[in-house]
């Protein structure tokens, strides 16, 4: 005889084996016989928010509207080293944008993409609305749109008949009475419907039934007060919360207000305390970092990502971030390393080949270099990935001197890739040497007006202006190539001989 | 400011006060005591706003004295003493225009004018014959072209006004203009002063006045009478003046050719010429030296008899120049302004202190201010007067170049250890050298097999942006911008012939239909000169709500050819703007 399984203690080990559609299925049933059943209620609000949910710590993406319009920053030029707004606060010797190229913000490209890390503020609303190159999405208006608004439409296409609760019609003051069933219910609130406002009236009812004693709740709150950008009041609930209990999470939540509020210095004492409290905590030490990089502290971020490999040994962004480093620090054999263990470890996409192709190249070891690209093309899930392997492909033409091999290649990521201002500069170049002036000035001045904040194209062209005698446009250009990398001494150079020629009789 | 800075353990600041709107140059800036009382007060030819408001300006302490108004742009100022009476008050000239004003007592005493230039008889006769009403304005104007061509003395102002006038204008310019006689007049560059016949303070000073028309006159300080007259090759735009006229003087003239020329008594005829690099902007005359500022950011020393001692390279461009004469303690030195908000002093090329301003500083005046022997008063460009006094227990000392190598030198560079893993590796190249290349040289073979196939494929299909046709090489990118649901569209296209035009061509998209609206899916471009950026716009309305993107192609058609010339893919972002509302 079969023995039929309790269903709730069914859909319960199917909601702890992350079988989230069969949970919630189940948890329908039970509810269509017996409506009133809250144990089967919040299972299904459990399993319904495990769905769509995102952790709330990581993933941060700053919209245009936050960027442009930014009220809560407290200097407009804040002084070196206290502020991430600026670019090219540089104190950590980091290495200079001739060895390591850089984003758009004035940053070093670091070893791991995520939010933040990509764009960085854009000077102009101009750049601002511009499609970034490598993110397939323009910017979102605001964060509170963007990715939570898709999150909660993806929701909306699975259920077609209708919402599970209908929260005008809820009674949130009758809930925030009930411990066992107002957190589940404010997550499914939070992370499911997508209801800042409503959430936030049962957490401040919820703490205020609990005598503002329970730290969860304070947590909550200050997640709802900066998702609607109230990242004053969202710090105080956080600051309280962490009075009641010191949770990793907190801190964590806590220094994302800072950051967003651009006190980078603040965040980063608040980690070091959290560290205090909990030693050696990969998720603090991994934020410690990622603010040392922001900064353009480039050295100290990788002492960070090596505490956080002696705790954690498999940690991806340390290892891609500190091999990158290695690369851009001439010691591609070591970054070779780096890589290689990534892949021990099972990462295997277009991007590490990529990047191991190319360390092989630089450390030497060719027998192993075009096999890798040739692995990452077939890799390739999309035409930017493969243009940037063809792009790396052009670099070995060029190192090995085959320039048609590299002009095949450079014209190719710009057939996948039409926005690929790197390809167009090295394109000019080529193109240059052939002896065609024209086409070569009409790539430079592409690339220029693709990527603003490479010096490269900008002092291609003031040289290669300088060379058919047009002087003015020379030092025009060359100004630009100034001003995206003052330090550059051939820019200077020129510069310097264009305006003794300019002085002279 | 700290002061161990160098400047500010030297200087006192008296007076700042940034809008006393005062737009003046060196040349129109000088101190004099003025009512003979041992107080010097500041004189300064304002300049106005260039074309109004021209004043001269007198400043005691930090109160404006007095002020009277000029009738034309002060070329230059300079006060002198003009007689033998006591007490003995000198007068100030101002050289605006073609004349030079002598103020006494602050009023106005005596104008003196230059006199006429030689005029072209030929233009007399032709002027003589419109008077009688000879000849027609046409005719006029035609002879009058002809005289400009040929003759050696140039036309009078009157008639190159005449000849840039419209057909219509002329008829009444003859008719109010004829009358009078032909004047030709030329204007005042620069003015000095140079001491009759004994070299005392209060001695009787000649006035030396630079023309445009390249000449340079001394005239009498009692008749106003022209007691000499020298020319030069070019105009000249600044001078210095040593030496007295009766026994021996020397005029320094730095012209607008950029040589400078040194005239010498007795001598109608420059001296010596010196041949700068660029033009000068600065003319001081140090000792027996003369150090001039260029254009090209340097400052040199010559000898009085045009040979180069030294050239030093500033930081910035000169704005302007002065001397820094301390006769008490037998210092004197040269403050340069530069464009970048300094004033450095130099005593020959070596910088003894540098003051920091809060503006450019466009005029410098050193000596007696009030019963002060070293104030410093600068005017700035945003219209500033600045007064500084040396503390009189300031020391400059001189240090010269750091001789040795340079510091930079001694830097080490940071450059990385090679590695143990190097090591290895360059181990394993050299036992392993063989195969390495042989698979590499095969990898390379198939990479470029592929690479190759690549590109014929891209090339066949038109796949590439840039299009190296010989027949028509063109070039496009593509720029989205916008939030969405409507995108801007902007196609920048770009003939890169050498001269050759594109013509005939048309922009035509491929899209999905369901997700997105597109103004006009099919543009023709107009004739693309070579060289230039052709914006080609439209816009873009995604339709779907759902958050999905796609891919929009581009392509350029040649009218009557079925394949394109070139395609542009273009990644559509994810509309948001549905969401917004």
């Amino acid at each position: 005889m079969e023995v039929t399984m309790d269903p709730l203690f069914l859909a319960w080990s199917y909601l702890r084996r992350r079988k989230l559609q069969q949970c919630s299925d189940i948890c329908s049933k039970i509810l269509q016989d017996s409506p009133y059943d809250q144990a089967a209620w919040s299972l299904k609000t459990r399993a319904l928010t495990e769905m769509v949910y995102v952790d709330e710590v990581e993933v941060d993406q700053e919209g245009i509207a936050e960027m442009m319009l930014d009220e809560s920053s407290i200097a407009q030029v804040a002084r070196p080293g206290t502020s991430l707004r600026l670019p090219g606060t540089s104190q950590g010797g980091g290495p200079t944008p001739a060895v390591r190229p850089m984003t758009q913000s004035g940053r070093p490209i670091t070893g791991f993409v995520r939010p933040n890390t990509q764009s960085g503020r854009p000077g102009t609303m101009e750049q601002a609305i511009k499609t970034p190159r490598t993110a397939s999405t323009a910017r979102p208006v605001t964060s509170a749109s963007g990715r939570f608004i898709r999150l909660g439409t993806a929701s909306m296409l699975t259920n077609p008949d209708g919402p599970f609760i209908n929260l005008s019609r809820l009674n949130l003051a009758k809930y925030s009475k009930k411990p066992n069933m107002s957190r589940t219910l404010f997550e499914f609130i939070f992370h499911h419907e997508n209801d800042v406002k409503n959430a936030l009236d049962l957490a401040a009812q919820a703490t205020e039934h609990a005598q503002f004693k329970d730290w969860w709740w304070k947590v909550q709150l200050g997640k709802c007060y900066y998702r609607l950008g109230l990242y004053r009041e969202a710090e105080k609930q956080f600051r309280s919360a962490l009075n009641h209990q010191e949770v990793v999470d907190t801190f964590l939540y806590l220094a994302k207000v800072y950051q967003r509020l651009d006190q980078p210095i603040t965040a980063l004492n608040l980690f070091k305390q959290g560290l205090d409290h909990f030693p050696g905590e990969v998720t603090l030490l991994t934020g410690i970092a990622r603010i040392h990089e922001e900064m353009n502290n480039i050295s100290s971020a990788t002492e960070y990502y090596k505490d956080v490999l002696k705790q954690d040994n498999t940690h991806v962004e340390a290892i891609a971030c500190i091999g990158s480093n290695h690369f851009y620090t001439d010691q591609p054999e070591i970054a070779l390393r780096f890589y290689r263990r990534l892949l021990q470890m099972g990462v295997y996409n277009c991007q590490l080949y990529n990047n191991l192709g190319l360390c092989c190249f630089y450390a030497q070891q060719y027998d192993m270099t075009l096999s890798s690209f040739e692995r990452a093309l077939t890799l390739a899930n999309n035409d930017e990935e493969q243009a940037d392997v063809w792009y790396n492909i052009g670099h070995v033409g060029v190192g090995i001197g085959d320039l048609t091999l590299a002009y095949q290649c450079f014209k190719l990521a710009l057939a996948f890739n039409n926005d690929h201002a790197e390809a167009y500069n090295n394109l000019a170049v080529l193109e240059l040497r052939k002896g065609r002036i024209e086409q070569s000035k009409a790539f430079l001045q592409t690339a220029a007006s693709l990527a603003p904040h490479m010096y490269e194209p900008h002092f291609n062209l003031s040289i290669l202006s300088e060379k058919i005698g047009d002087l003015q446009s020379s030092y025009t250009a060359a100004q630009k190539s100034e001003d995206a990398f003052p330090e550059h001494v051939d820019t200077q150079q020129l510069l310097k001989q264009l305006r003794q020629h300019f002085a002279v009789l | 400011m700290s002061e161990s800075s160098g400047n500010g353990g030297k200087w006192l600041d008296a007076h700042y006060d940034p809008v006393a709107g005062l737009f003046t140059f060196s040349p129109c800036v000088d101190l004099a005591d003025l009512s003979g009382d041992g107080e010097s007060r500041l004189v300064v030819g304002d300049l106005g706003s260039g074309s109004t408001g021209m004043k001269l300006k007198v400043f005691r302490g930090t109160a404006l004295l007095s002020e009277s108004t000029l009738l034309d742009l002060p070329a230059g100022l300079v006060a002198f003493f003009m007689d033998l009476h006591e007490p003995r008050i000198p007068a100030v000239a101002v050289a605006s225009g073609p004349c030079v004003y002598v103020y006494k007592n602050l009023r106005p005493y005596f104008k003196f004018t230059l006199p006429g230039l030689e005029v072209n008889s030929l233009e007399q006769d032709v002027w003589q014959q419109a008077r009688e009403g000879q000849i027609d304005p046409l005719t006029l104007k035609e002879m009058l072209e002809s005289i400009r061509k040929k003759a050696d003395v140039p036309l009078s102002m009157r008639s190159l006004r005449f000849l840039s006038l419209e057909t219509d204008d002329m008829d009444d310019f003859v008719q109010l203009h004829k009358q009078q006689p032909i004047r030709r007049q030329t204007v005042i560059t620069c003015i000095g002063t140079l001491k009759k016949s004994t070299a005392d303070d209060d001695g009787v000073s000649c006035l030396v006045i630079g023309t445009e028309s390249s000449d340079v006159y001394v005239l009498d300080p009692e008749a106003f009478v022209i007691l000499s007259k020298m020319s030069l090759p070019a105009a000249p735009t600044m001078m210095d003046v040593t030496g007295q006229f009766d026994v021996e003087f020397r005029i320094t003239v730095a012209c607008r050719d950029g040589n400078i020329y040194v005239l010498r008594r007795e001598l109608d005829k420059p001296k010596y010429c010196i041949k700068l690099s660029s033009h000068p902007v600065g003319l001081v005359r140090v000792g027996k030296n003369v150090m001039v500022g260029c254009t090209d950011e340097s400052l040199q020393g010559f000898t009085q008899k045009g040979k180069k001692l030294w050239r030093t390279v500033l930081a910035a461009p000169i704005t302007t120049m002065a001397a820094m004469d301390l006769p008490t303690r037998g210092f004197q030195a040269v403050l340069v302004g530069l464009a970048n908000c300094e004033v450095q002093l130099y005593r020959d090329k070596n910088l003894l202190s540098t003051i920091k301003t809060p503006d450019v500083v466009t005029s410098i005046c050193f000596g007696r201010y009030g019963r002060e022997d070293g104030t410093l008063i600068m005017t700035t460009k945003g219209g500033g007067l600045m007064v500084k006094i040396l503390k009189r227990t300031a020391v400059f000392d001189d240090r010269d170049g750091a001789p040795g190598p340079p510091l930079a030198q001694s830097v080490r560079l940071n450059v990385p250890k090679k590695t143990k893993l190097y090591v290895d590796q360059t181990l394993r190249e050299r036992e392993n050298g063989l195969a390495m290349h042989r698979a590499f040289q095969m990898d390379l073979s198939r990479m470029r097999l592929t690479a190759a196939k690549a590109y014929v494929k891209a090339l066949e299909s038109s796949l590439a942006p840039v299009s190296s046709s010989i027949s028509e090489p063109l070039k496009m990118n593509a720029v989205v911008q916008g939030l969405g649901p409507s995108f801007k569209l902007t196609l920048n296209v770009q003939n890169t012939a050498a001269c050759r035009p594109a013509t005939n061509l048309a922009i035509s998209f491929l899209y999905d239909e369901g997700l997105y609206r597109m103004r006009n899916p099919y543009m023709r471009i107009p004739l693309l000169v070579p060289g230039l950026v052709y914006p080609v716009e439209t816009s873009v309305e995604c339709t779907s709500d759902k958050g999905i993107s796609d891919i929009i192609k581009v392509f350029v058609l040649h009218e009557g050819r079925s394949c394109p010339l070139l395609t542009a893919h273009i990644n559509m972002p994810v509309s948001e703007g549905e969401m917004l509302n």
